[in-house]
C-alpha cells in the first residue's frame, strides 16, 4: 500500500512541473538540413534552414547566423548566412536556403548554426538557440565523381573509333569484291 | 486655447496623409538575382531562391516584405546587407515543376490585405503587390534518359546482326 503510495506522488510530481510551464512564451525549433545525394567538389552543396514557432507567442526579430562554413572550403553560389526576420509568428514555420560549393574535398564536420531572438518586442535579452546539426559528411573529389556517374560519351566514341579499322576493312574488302562481281551476275540472269 | 487646439488639429488632418505616406516605398527599384535546383543530384528537393535588392524613391529602410508565389504566402528574409532581401522555396520535385513563377512581393499594408482577402476565401489577383519578379526554373535534370553502356551494346549487337546476316547470305 505504501508502495502505491508512493508511486502515485512520484507520477504525480513528474507531471508538476509541466503544469506550471505552460508554454507561455515563444519557442523556436530549427532544423538545418543537407539536401544533396552527393556531396562533391565544384558541385552545388543545398543547406535547407527550417524554423518552426512551437510557443505560444510571436517571436521577434529572429537572427540566424550560420559561420560553420569557411570561405577557405567553400564559397557561396546564392543565399546568405546571415539572415534575419522581424517576426514568426507562433505555429508557424519559415524556411531559408542557401547554396554553396565546397572547394576542397574530404571529410567536413557539418556543425550547427546559432540562432536568437526575442520573446516579447521591448526584451532586452536574446534568447540563444542552436540548429541541429546535420554531422560528419564526405566531399567527394570532382574527378572520383566523374568517374562514376558522368556519361562516359567521349570514352564511348574513342572506343568506337579503335574498333572501327578492325570492322571496316574486312567490311571494304568485302564490298569492293561485292560491287566487283555483283553486277555481272545480275546481267546473267 | 480652444481654436489653437482646432488647428492643430486641422494641421494635422492635413499632415496625416503625407505621414502615412513615409511608410510606402515609392517607385521601388529592384534588382534580382535567382537560383534554382539544376539537377537531381545536387538536392533531394527543389530549391528556388530569389534575392533582391529593393531601392525606394522616398529613401525608406529595413521595410517588412512578403512575398506571394502561386497562392503561398512567405515573409521575405532580411540578409545582413541592408535592403537586400531573400525569398527560398524549397518543395519535392513534382510540386515545383519547371516553368515561370511569379513572386509578388507586397509590404506590410499590402500583406494585410492579401491576409483578408484569403480569410474570406476572395480571389487575391485583384490585389496590388509593391512589385513583382518573374523567375524562371529550366527544371530539374536527373541524368540521362538511356545510360551510353545501353546505347553501345546495341549498336554492338546492330553491327554483329547486320555481318551475321550478310555472311549466311553468302554461304547460302
Amino acid at each position: 500500500m505504501k508502495l502505491w503510495v508512493s508511486a502515485l506522488l512520484l507520477t504525480v510530481g513528474c507531471f508538476l512541473p509541466s503544469f506550471g510551464e505552460e508554454e507561455s512564451e515563444a519557442r523556436l525549433l530549427v532544423s538545418k538540413n543537407i539536401l544533396n545525394q552527393y556531396l562533391v567538389e565544384g558541385k552545388d552543396l543545398t543547406v535547407d534552414y527550417k524554423i518552426f514557432n512551437v510557443g505560444s507567442r510571436v517571436a521577434f526579430d529572429v537572427r540566424l547566423k550560420d559561420s560553420s562554413f569557411p570561405e577557405s572550403s567553400f564559397s557561396t553560389v546564392s543565399g546568405n548566412l546571415q539572415v534575419s526576420w522581424e517576426r514568426i509568428a507562433p505555429n508557424s514555420n519559415v524556411s531559408h536556403a542557401v547554396i554553396l560549393r565546397p572547394l576542397k574535398s574530404g571529410y567536413f564536420n557539418f556543425t550547427s548554426a546559432e540562432l536568437s531572438y526575442l520573446l516579447s518586442e521591448d526584451a532586452t535579452e536574446r534568447t540563444v538557440g542552436y540548429t541541429s546539426f546535420p554531422g560528419e559528411g564526405g566531399i567527394v573529389p570532382e574527378r572520383e565523381f566523374d568517374r562514376r556517374f558522368s556519361p562516359h560519351v567521349l570514352d564511348w566514341l574513342v572506343f568506337a573509333f579503335m574498333t572501327l579499322p578492325s570492322l571496316g576493312i574486312p567490311f571494304l574488302l568485302w564490298y569492293s569484291s561485292k560491287s566487283r562481281y555483283d553486277p555481272a551476275k545480275a546481267k546473267r540472269n | 486655447m480652444a481654436a489653437t487646439g482646432k488647428v492643430l488639429v486641422v494641421i494635422g488632418l492635413f499632415l496625416l496623409p503625407v505621414l502615412t505616406y513615409g511608410d510606402t516605398c515609392l517607385a521601388p527599384h529592384v534588382k534580382s538575382q535567382t537560383y534554382s535546383t539544376p539537377e537531381a543530384i545536387v538536392s533531394t528537393e527543389t530549391v528556388l531562391i530569389v534575392e533582391f535588392t529593393v531601392t525606394c524613391k522616398n529613401g525608406l529602410k529595413n521595410i517588412n516584405l512578403y512575398a506571394d508565389i502561386g497562392g503561398r504566402t512567405l515573409p521575405a528574409t532580411k540578409t545582413s546587407e541592408a535592403n537586400k532581401y531573400q525569398i527560398s522555396i524549397t518543395d519535392e520535385h513534382k510540386k515545383l515543376p519547371s516553368g515561370s513563377y511569379n513572386l509578388r512581393i507586397f509590404d506590410e499594408e499590402g500583406f494585410a490585405a492579401l491576409r483578408k482577402a484569403q480569410r474570406s476565401g476572395e480571389s487575391t489577383d485583384s490585389l496590388k503587390p509593391l512589385f513583382t519578379i518573374t523567375m524562371s526554373h529550366p527544371g530539374i535534370w536527373s541524368g540521362p534518359m538511356v545510360q551510353s553502356e545501353f546505347v553501345a551494346a546495341m549498336s554492338a549487337i546492330v553491327v554483329w546482326w547486320l555481318a551475321y546476316t550478310a555472311r549466311s547470305k553468302l554461304l547460302a
